[in-house]
């Protein structure tokens, strides 16, 4: 076994006193900032006579899922009493072709910008890049009227064609920013080759790409499936998305207060973002920090 | 094969003109080199023959037929990159057959192509590697594997040997002058390395701000350079100038230059009598004297034309086989090349012999070789 003795620096008391006020400090902060997701998690498991007879912080006395089962199926939200299913489905139809769309578009734009510059390629990607700086709320009224033009006002279609258009701004700039590292070599190889400008990008670029579309795939499913103000904006009634169906279920009440079956909402709506997270969560810095592409 | 020829080539960007009317008449089969350093101009015009850039004006044409306004992969060239830019997510097999497969060739026509340009590269084992599992030399014969398989009319290299390391770079260029010789083929081939240039080229052309210094065989170029541009790019190390005015001997003409020779500047008269110009015009006037190292030897194994006198060696460089000696002349340095035999010995004043038929005349005010 190795000696480590010789590489472990010199403790003196004062050290070790300052390390456990480290550790302190940091579980300290840990809990602090568990302690809410603890108690939405805990709340929505007990049932209203455990949260109103104990405790914030009690443990549920057993795994009691009917809050969950309530809010999936059967709360009601404004007259209709569906639970959040239908809304949980709005959601995912909307958020997929949005990511989609965007992320394809976002890809060929940036590569587009990089690899076949043209006489102002710049100020386009400064306009596009303006997007991202942009305010939700500065768009809504145009955003409507054009909605109202095209005939797709309350439709998920309508949600989609918005968060298409405005996730544009920043998946182009992720692609851009990722295309400029992959030498323009490959592109001029590639043109004396016979390739095209489809042609390259589906069969150079793109699978060059994978780190950077789940960057964008994960930026824009948490962007579009968290938004509220399009939802709210655009959608009545069965059209719209979990999110405002989820406050509008909070809103409703009949009688008490069921504080457990809004905790379970609320984590139905933040489930499928955190899922993302957790499976691709560990490509999303590896892809923001991508180099350039040797070989 | 074909053979390539460029017309008064113009690249302009916006008002900056790159290339400034460039013409170039290559046979079928001949090997040019664009020599010049960065920024002359040598790898945009590769790149308007590759149809990568446009031509502002002028015309270029492989065989009679005028390519400016065709499209790359209609121009029957192929081109090896300074990066190699093979395709990272393609095998090697997929990378070298991708531009047969662009033009719908076939795939059992692909593989066999495939299989026969690898065993001619002897990289047969690697054709199921990614590019990032070889190495830097493997990785460039799978770039010329991807413009041997097309058999193209035009090879095009840009700098293809710059990345790879000094004893990997002699073997590729060998493999590549062993290549030109079997193919026979039109070879355009741009650097910055005088030596390649040399060593690979039917012909030299070399670039400096846009334009055209001399087109010439590499022997003419090194023997007979056009300016003083050119002789101080050629050769390794370069070409000495000495300043010095044209008088009349007994003999015929001669040049007085001073020499320091054990510790003091003593005048020494260089003997032009034998050297080919007719000095009669500038007689009276100062003229740039070009020495090649080589034409500054130690004494002894003269031959016709030669002089010698005493010259103290201020510093000696070992290159092995043979020593350059760091004189001076006229104040400023001179570097002659000594057999390493010699050189090892002396220290100090020897006596060098200086071949002046082989030296060159510029005039100092434009430069240009004197006739």
């Amino acid at each position: 076994m190795a000696d480590h003795s010789t590489f472990v620096p010199a403790q003196n008391r004062s050290n070790v006193g300052l390390r456990i006020l480290l550790w302190a400090i940091l579980i300290a902060f840990a809990i602090w900032f568990l302690l809410p997701a603890y108690v939405v998690v805990g709340t929505s498991l007990k049932d209203l006579g455990e949260i109103r007879g104990g405790s914030l912080l009690a443990l549920p006395h057993e795994l009691n899922f009917t809050a969950w089962r309530h809010a999936w199926s059967e709360a009601c939200i404004g007259v209709k009493c569906t639970g959040l299913e239908p809304y949980f489905w709005n959601s995912v139809i909307m958020a997929i072709p949005s990511v989609l769309l965007s992320t394809l578009l976002g890809a060929l734009t940036g590569y587009a910008l990089t690899k076949w510059r043209f006489r102002g390629a710049n100020v386009v990607f400064a306009l596009i890049l303006f997007g991202c700086f942009v305010p939700f709320q500065v768009v809504i009224l145009p955003m409507a009227q054009t909605l109202g033009k095209i005939g797709i006002t309350n439709t998920v279609y309508g949600l989609i064609l918005v968060h298409t258009v405005y996730g544009l701004a920043f998946t182009t700039l992720f692609f851009r920013n990722y295309y400029v590292t992959i030498p323009d070599e490959l592109v001029r190889a590639a043109t004396i080759d016979g390739a095209g400008f489809f042609t390259i990008f589906r069969r150079i670029i793109l699978p060059l790409s994978p780190p950077i579309i789940v960057v964008s795939v994960i930026w824009q499913f948490t962007q579009i499936w968290n938004d509220f103000l399009f939802g709210a904006s655009f959608t009545t009634g069965g059209a719209q998305p979990i999110t405002v169906a989820m406050n509008n279920l909070v809103n409703t009440t009949t009688g008490v207060k069921q504080y457990n079956v809004d905790m379970a909402a609320a984590l139905i709506t933040a489930a499928p973002t955190l899922f993302v997270y957790i499976v691709a969560g560990r490509y999303f810095v590896r892809g923001l920090t991508a180099g350039s592409v040797k070989g | 094969m074909a053979s390539l020829t460029i017309k008064n080539a113009i690249k302009r960007y916006g008002t900056v003109e790159v290339l400034k009317g460039v013409d170039i008449d290559l046979q079928d089969g001949e090997f040019l080199v664009l020599l010049g350093a960065s920024g002359c101009g040598k790898s945009t015009l590769l790149n308007m023959i590759a149809g990568l850039e446009t031509v502002t004006e002028g015309e270029i044409l492989i065989g009679d037929r005028v390519i400016n306004d065709v499209h790359p992969k209609d121009r029957d060239i192929a081109m090896v990159f300074q990066s190699y830019a093979l395709y990272p997510n393609m095998t090697v097999g997929k990378n070298i057959a991708f531009g047969l497969e662009m033009r719908g060739v076939p795939k059992a026509e692909r593989d066999a192509a495939v299989l026969e340009v690898a065993k001619t590269l002897q990289m047969d084992h690697l054709l199921d590697r990614k590019p990032s599992q070889l190495s830097g030399g493997q990785r460039q014969r799978v770039a010329m594997g991807r413009a041997l398989v097309r058999r193209p009319e035009v090879f095009l290299f840009d700098e293809p040997l710059s990345n790879l390391d000094a004893k990997l770079r002699l073997e590729m260029r060998t493999e590549i002058k062993r290549l030109h010789k079997r193919l026979n083929a039109t070879m355009v081939y741009v650097t910055h390395d005088q030596i390649e240039a040399l060593t690979l080229a039917d012909r030299i052309a070399i670039l400096k701000d846009g334009e055209v210094q001399q087109l010439a065989s590499p022997a003419e170029i090194y023997d007979r350079p056009k300016n003083m541009f050119v002789a101080g790019l050629v050769g390794s190390p370069p070409m000495n100038f000495i300043r010095a005015t044209v008088a009349r001997t007994e003999k015929g003409y001669g040049a007085e230059i001073s020499v320091r020779a054990d510790g003091s500047d003593q005048p020494v008269l260089l003997d032009l009598t034998d050297h080919p110009t007719d000095l009669a015009p500038h007689v009276g006037r100062e003229i740039v004297i070009g020495l090649r190292p080589e034409a500054i030897t130690q004494a002894g194994n003269g031959s016709q034309g030669t002089q010698s006198f005493m010259s103290e060696i201020d510093v000696t460089e070992a290159t092995g086989a043979d020593t350059l000696c760091v004189l001076t002349w006229n104040g400023k340095e001179v570097m002659a090349r000594v057999s390493s035999g010699y050189a090892q010995i002396i220290e100090g004043t020897m006596e060098f012999s200086i071949d002046m038929s082989r030296a060159t005349l510029f005039d100092p005010e434009t430069e240009m070789r004197l006739d």
